[in-house]
């Protein structure tokens, strides 16, 4: 499903983010792309997208080689591609709803699939009474919810994260990640760049990690091991299905107190 | 056919939503495409003014006295042959005679003698170039012409009149290209700070994979747009203006002309609105070219 031979990155400056990097990985699997701040994670994610090309080697993604892809043809590579990003990157004007169709809009997907479908992927999420509020009336965790919503609803078969649950806390990141192990667990590869060990250690999914550039480790069923000393990861996380003590954190919006935590636990695909 | 009606849809919500840089660009427009529009009328008036002056441009020819009716006749016939000659006319030397009466009326000794010698003013073709620039030509040719005895014009004065006719031609022209030139530099940098001011969803739109069309057509549209706004205020309001001074500015002199073809404006009203239009598309291109080489 992704494929990198020799992917070097260097930046105008000389600075080199990422360097002679080789890796897979197949449909269907959650990889970890973990390593310091700087390392190239988030390059790597970039890189994928192909928000940029990379200064040596060769990319394939959905059986594309996006190398040397010209970039009229990006826009039907990013379809197949859903992204999550640390700040969620919603429109602000727009409801919880219009950003999910906003994705479907601009793929010029008909009006009646759009209705059909959004209302789904909100569900899927939680939000679904929630589908009508602005960005700004929603905590982070649901902001972060309703991006994974939209990378979700054109049902693309990669869905990269840079950071998803860099800007939430723990029990709201547990939120997130139930939802990507769903959406992962519908067939499509999901590859998450974190350093969230928490979330890492109790996923026992494959990680990669980087170190300045290169990887260091590849493993399949690995946990977040080098961590920097002084900072323990305690914090125990529960991952399994059954209703957690799971709680969102205060909404921003202080009319949005309403404590109904239906939204919390997200209903479960199909 | 949905992508279409979803583009227009959104340069019209960019419209409402940015009002304010709309508003500046609409403004800008307006105001560069009323000067370069004035600026071509005002041109065309001149140009209309000194196309009169231009016709009141004259070769003399004075013809030798002993000149028969038949042979004036076919010197006037063959001078007025001359390509560079619009019209040739005749003045005997009795309509010299009448002419010179009326001129010196106040001049009693002169009057003497003209009444003394009514054959001693000479008669004289009144030759009109069909370009003023070609009085040389003509004055030339003139005067190795056989009967013609001296040739007069008022050179340097057509010369001044002439310098003067393609400097302001000249200088019309280039008022007009360069505040062309200014009004799309406006629209492009009102275009590039809406689409500064929607940078957001613009990446948005790249992210979730929107075609490079479908993100730059309603800032194309929309440039488009500002672009024929501005050119119809600008028309609208020159014609306005030319009408309010032609009704204002009655008691004029004569040789001031100030009213102006309906035609011209009509074909000058369409090519500035046309203009506006392009200078949109090309204004919005422009940034949208610029913020692409930014991004990457």
């Amino acid at each position: 499903m992704i494929k990198l031979e020799n992917v070097t990155k260097v930046y105008p400056g000389g600075t080199v983010a990422v360097k002679d990097v080789n890796f897979e990985v197949a449909k269907g699997e959650f990889v970890f792309l973990v390593g310091a701040s700087g390392s190239g994670k988030s390059t790597l994610i970039r890189l994928m997208m192909r928000e940029e090309p990379p200064t040596n080697g060769e990319i394939w993604i959905a059986g594309k080689h996006v190398t040397a892809m010209p970039s009229s043809k990006i826009p039907y590579l990013r379809r197949s591609i859903g992204t999550v990003f640390q700040d969620f990157k919603l429109l602000p004007t727009k409801t919880a709803y219009e950003n999910v169709a906003f994705a479907m809009e601009v793929t010029g997907k008909n009006r009646s699939v759009i209705r059909n479908q959004v209302p789904q992927v909100l569900k899927l999420v939680g939000l679904s009474d929630k589908a009508e509020r602005l960005p700004r009336q929603l905590s982070g965790g649901e902001q972060q919810r309703v991006a994974v919503a939209r990378a979700f609803v054109n049902r693309p078969l990669i869905l990269l994260a840079d950071e998803p649950t860099g800007n939430l806390d723990p029990a709201t990141s547990v939120g997130i990640m139930r939802i990507l192990d769903r959406i992962n667990r519908t067939g499509t590869t999901v590859v998450m760049a974190t350093h969230d060990h928490a979330i890492v250690d109790a996923m026992q999914r494959r990680v990669v990690e980087l170190d300045r550039g290169r990887i260091s480790r590849d493993e399949s069923r690995g946990i977040y091991e080098s961590r920097p000393v002084g900072t323990a990861a305690t914090e125990e996380v529960d991952l399994s299905e059954e209703p957690a003590a799971e709680q969102e954190p205060e909404s921003v919006d202080a009319s949005n107190s309403s404590s109904d935590d239906s939204s919390d636990s997200p209903e479960d695909i199909e | 056919m949905t992508n279409l009606k979803y583009m227009i849809k959104e340069a019209f919500n960019n419209l409402g939503r940015n009002a304010l840089v709309v508003l500046g660009a609409i403004l800008a427009v307006f105001i560069s495409l009323t000067l370069t529009f004035g600026t071509l009328i005002f041109g065309e008036i001149v140009r209309v003014n000194t196309l009169q002056w231009a016709e009141d441009v004259r070769v003399i020819a004075f013809l030798q006295d002993d000149l028969a009716v038949e042979e004036t006749a076919v010197l006037q016939n063959e001078v007025a042959s001359w390509t560079e000659v619009a019209d040739v006319s005749y003045i005997s030397k009795s309509d010299a005679y009448d002419e010179a009466v009326i001129l010196f009326a106040d001049d009693d000794s002169m009057l003497s003698v003209l009444v003394d010698n009514p054959d001693l003013l000479p008669a004289s073709l009144r030759v009109q170039p069909v370009d003023p620039a070609d009085y040389e030509v003509i004055v030339i040719r003139l005067s190795s012409t056989p009967g013609v005895s001296e040739v007069k014009s008022a050179g340097e004065a057509i010369d001044a009149m002439i310098a003067l006719r393609d400097g302001l031609r000249i200088m019309f022209w280039l008022l007009a290209v360069a505040l062309g030139v200014a009004a799309i530099a406006l629209i492009a940098n009102t275009i590039h700070m809406a689409i500064y001011a929607r940078r957001e969803e613009i990446e948005i739109m790249q992210l979730v994979g929107a075609s490079n069309w479908f993100v730059r057509t309603p800032f194309l549209i929309e440039g488009a747009l500002e672009g024929l706004i501005g050119g119809a205020l600008a028309v609208t309001f020159i014609v306005l203006a030319q009408q309010m001074a032609v009704d204002r500015l009655s008691q004029l002199p004569e040789w001031i002309n100030l009213s102006i073809q309906n035609d011209f404006i009509l074909r000058q009203g369409a090519l500035v609105l046309l203009f506006g239009v392009v200078a949109g598309l090309v204004g919005s291109s422009l940034s949208l070219a610029v913020h692409r080489t930014l991004r990457s």
